[in-house]
């Protein structure tokens, strides 16, 4: 019954309720956009995090992960240090340099890893086959483009360039053996993978002969065994090598927050906006509609039926429009929220795996559910209106009208 | 940010070295300077050391390099024409334009700025249909006042012309207080995110074409909304206008 009156009620004013369901509409299409950005960001980095498996990196004291070109040195003692630790399974050390394709006309160059292909994590294979031997070279669909070669070419690669005397140094000849696809790295930024002895190999052996890389890394990734504590281990691993910052999932998901804070401050934003406007327009849209049958709601108390029914009736009408731009809003806000990650996914630097807006269903359950009450909400004042109206003089008014 | 993350003050005395734990140079901290207004710096926690060129080559042990020259040029220079003379004399370096490198650098802000005008286009869709819907209310709540106008002989068109002319009164005070709330949240915008990122860059500008644009956005709209709900109306016999 009370269902079917604030049907009727709502198909009476058909363009009206339909604008309302618009506003509605787009109004939670943002306010998910936005659920989904201030949530999105922060998993997908966890979940890229995670996808190999290694809950600690290790940089070289006081930097991040590849965030300058400093290494760590005595990479053997580092991990027979970390070998007595049982907690630690694998241990992946990677060393990364810039590196250039010489003789193919043009200066092709980009940065190279070189990593053990048994524990690595930093890659996928994309066509033929892993590093083998010392000989071999990966590279990544952006470098390959750039190369033009083929697969089973011998290349020649430089570790430096001297632009004064327009040499190469730390030159080898690799053999290109598969294309990759970085799991950490940009679309658009050229990349390549080696045997990390290979690229050590290529370094000099003092400071007047290029970088000195033997027996150093850029990074160490560490996998800890199921049931152990990473923190614990993270802890011990600072205490136990002077030369490291041992950084867990957690902290680099804090400076990540900290670099993009202003996302999540403008998700938060937005989203509220977008809750008060939706809440506003379902408020205005019910009082009006309640002034307009002020008569009607009296004759209706007039003839017993309880206030508490005419609360109820006047709640399911804004609860029923804030539904139905709800359910309308979830589509528009899925199609706006992949717009907009495209937009964001174009970040220099930024790892293709990263998703601003990340759908997560509990993330589209807690707008609905946020919209929902804001609905209830918006019904209410009006429904308290209309049921305290006094009865015999909105009779009377409505009968001189 | 070094000098409060490490506790520095002016005259301390510290040890500066290329590599963890390697023996460095002795150095006096001579002044704490505020972070310039790059955009390539926002949002990036680096902890920055200003010395002397000689110094910090010995230090790391670059020899006679540097990473780049910035070259300051004498008025009514040709730039273009220099650069191109620089590049084909030069020998292992190339030289750019400033503003190229700006533009290169300022990426991160492009992406930035594609993401907010998306945004924006968005709240302009949503601000539309709110401000559509809250006209056909405002004026279906009057229908009966606009009845009593048709039957007393006032014409349609003056009717619509009322609707309107009230549509356009209320979108321009509704713009004039926007304009006040835009600005004072431009101020706290500022405010806000240069404390957050150390920087004296501006993030949010009002200028006079931004508020041109958005009183004329709005009136466009708010008039749009007032002529279709009115001509819903008018079109409506006064007879049925009064539920009759």
């Amino acid at each position: 019954m009370r269902g079917a009156l604030a049907q009727a009620s709502l198909i009476r004013h058909r363009a009206r309720t339909a604008l309302a369901v618009l506003g509605v509409a787009i109004a939670a299409a943002m306010l998910l956009d936005m659920v989904m950005l201030a949530t999105g960001m922060r998993e997908s980095f966890r979940e890229l995090l995670l996808s190999r498996g290694f809950q600690l990196r290790l940089a070289p004291k006081g930097t991040l992960p590849f965030d300058t070109d400093a290494t760590i040195p005595g990479v053997s003692a580092i991990i027979d240090t970390l070998r007595t630790n049982p907690a630690i399974s694998d241990i992946s050390p990677v060393l990364g340099a810039s590196i250039h394709f010489v003789g193919s006309g043009r200066d092709v160059s980009g940065s190279a890893i070189g990593i053990d292909p048994a524990v690595q994590g930093d890659y996928e294979l994309v066509s033929g086959r892993d590093l083998a031997s010392t000989d071999d070279i990966v590279v990544n669909d952006f470098m390959w483009r750039q190369l033009g070669a083929h697969l089973g070419d011998t290349l020649t690669v430089a570790l430096g360039y001297d632009p004064q005397t327009r040499t190469y140094s730390g030159q080898r000849r690799l053999v290109l053996v598969g294309t990759v696809r970085f799991i950490y790295g940009a679309n658009d930024q050229p990349g390549a993978a080696l045997r990390r002895e290979a690229l050590e190999g290529m370094g000099g052996s003092g400071a007047s002969a290029g970088r000195v890389l033997r027996d150093r890394a850029s990074l160490f990734m560490v996998r800890v065994r199921n049931g152990a504590d990473a923190e614990q281990v993270r802890n011990w691993i600072e205490a136990k090598i002077p030369t490291v910052s041992a950084i867990s999932i957690a902290t680099a998901i804090a400076q990540v927050d900290e670099r993009l804070s202003y996302f999540r401050q403008l998700a938060l934003i937005l989203g509220a906006v977008s809750l008060f406007v939706g809440f506003l327009l379902v408020t205005t849209l019910v009082t009006v509609s309640v002034n307009e049958r002020a008569g009607e709601i009296a004759v209706m108390r007039a003839i017993g039926i309880s206030r508490s029914h005419v609360i109820q009736q006047i709640v399911i009408e804004g609860v029923a429009i804030t539904v139905l731009g709800a359910v309308l809003g979830l589509g528009l806000g899925l199609v706006t929220a992949r717009y907009l990650n495209t937009i964001l996914s174009a970040f220099p630097g930024l790892p293709m795996a990263i998703d601003f807006f990340l759908f997560q269903p509990r993330a589209a359950w807690s707008a609905l559910g946020l919209l929902v009450v804001s609905g209830i909400g918006a019904g209410i004042y009006p429904a308290w209106r209309a049921a305290s109206l006094p009865i015999a003089e909105s009779l009377r008014r409505e009968a001189i009208a | 940010m070094l000098a409060a993350q490490a506790g520095l003050k002016i005259g301390d005395t510290i040890s500066l070295a290329a590599q963890p734990g390697a023996h460095g140079d002795k150095v006096i901290v001579a002044a704490i300077v505020r972070r310039g207004a790059d955009p390539s710096e926002v949002a990036r926690g680096d902890l920055r050391v200003r010395l002397h060129l000689d110094q910090l080559q010995t230090i790391s042990g670059y020899g006679d390099r540097v990473d780049r020259f910035a070259v300051a040029t004498t008025p009514n220079t040709d730039v273009s024409a220099l650069i191109d003379r620089v590049n084909d004399v030069a020998f292992g370096f190339k030289a750019y334009r400033s503003s190229d490198i700006a533009v290169e650098t300022s990426r991160t802000f492009q992406v930035v700025s594609r993401f907010h005008r998306a945004i924006g286009v968005i709240t302009i869709v949503a601000s539309s249909v709110f401000l559509l819907c809250i006209m056909v209310l405002k004026v279906e709540e009057r229908r009966r006042d606009i009845a009593a106008l048709r039957l007393m002989g006032i014409s349609r068109a003056t009717v619509i012309r009322a609707i309107v002319l009230e549509a356009a009164v209320i979108a321009v005070l509704g713009s004039a207080l926007g304009i006040v709330l835009g600005w004072a949240i431009s101020l706290f915008v500022n405010w806000h995110y240069r404390g957050v990122y150390q920087t004296p860059l501006s993030f949010s500008i009002v200028t006079p074409p931004i508020i041109v644009g958005a009183v004329a956005l709005s009136l466009v709209l708010g008039i749009g909304a007032g002529v279709l709900a009115s001509l819903r109306l008018a079109r409506t016999p006064p007879l049925q206008l009064f539920g009759r």
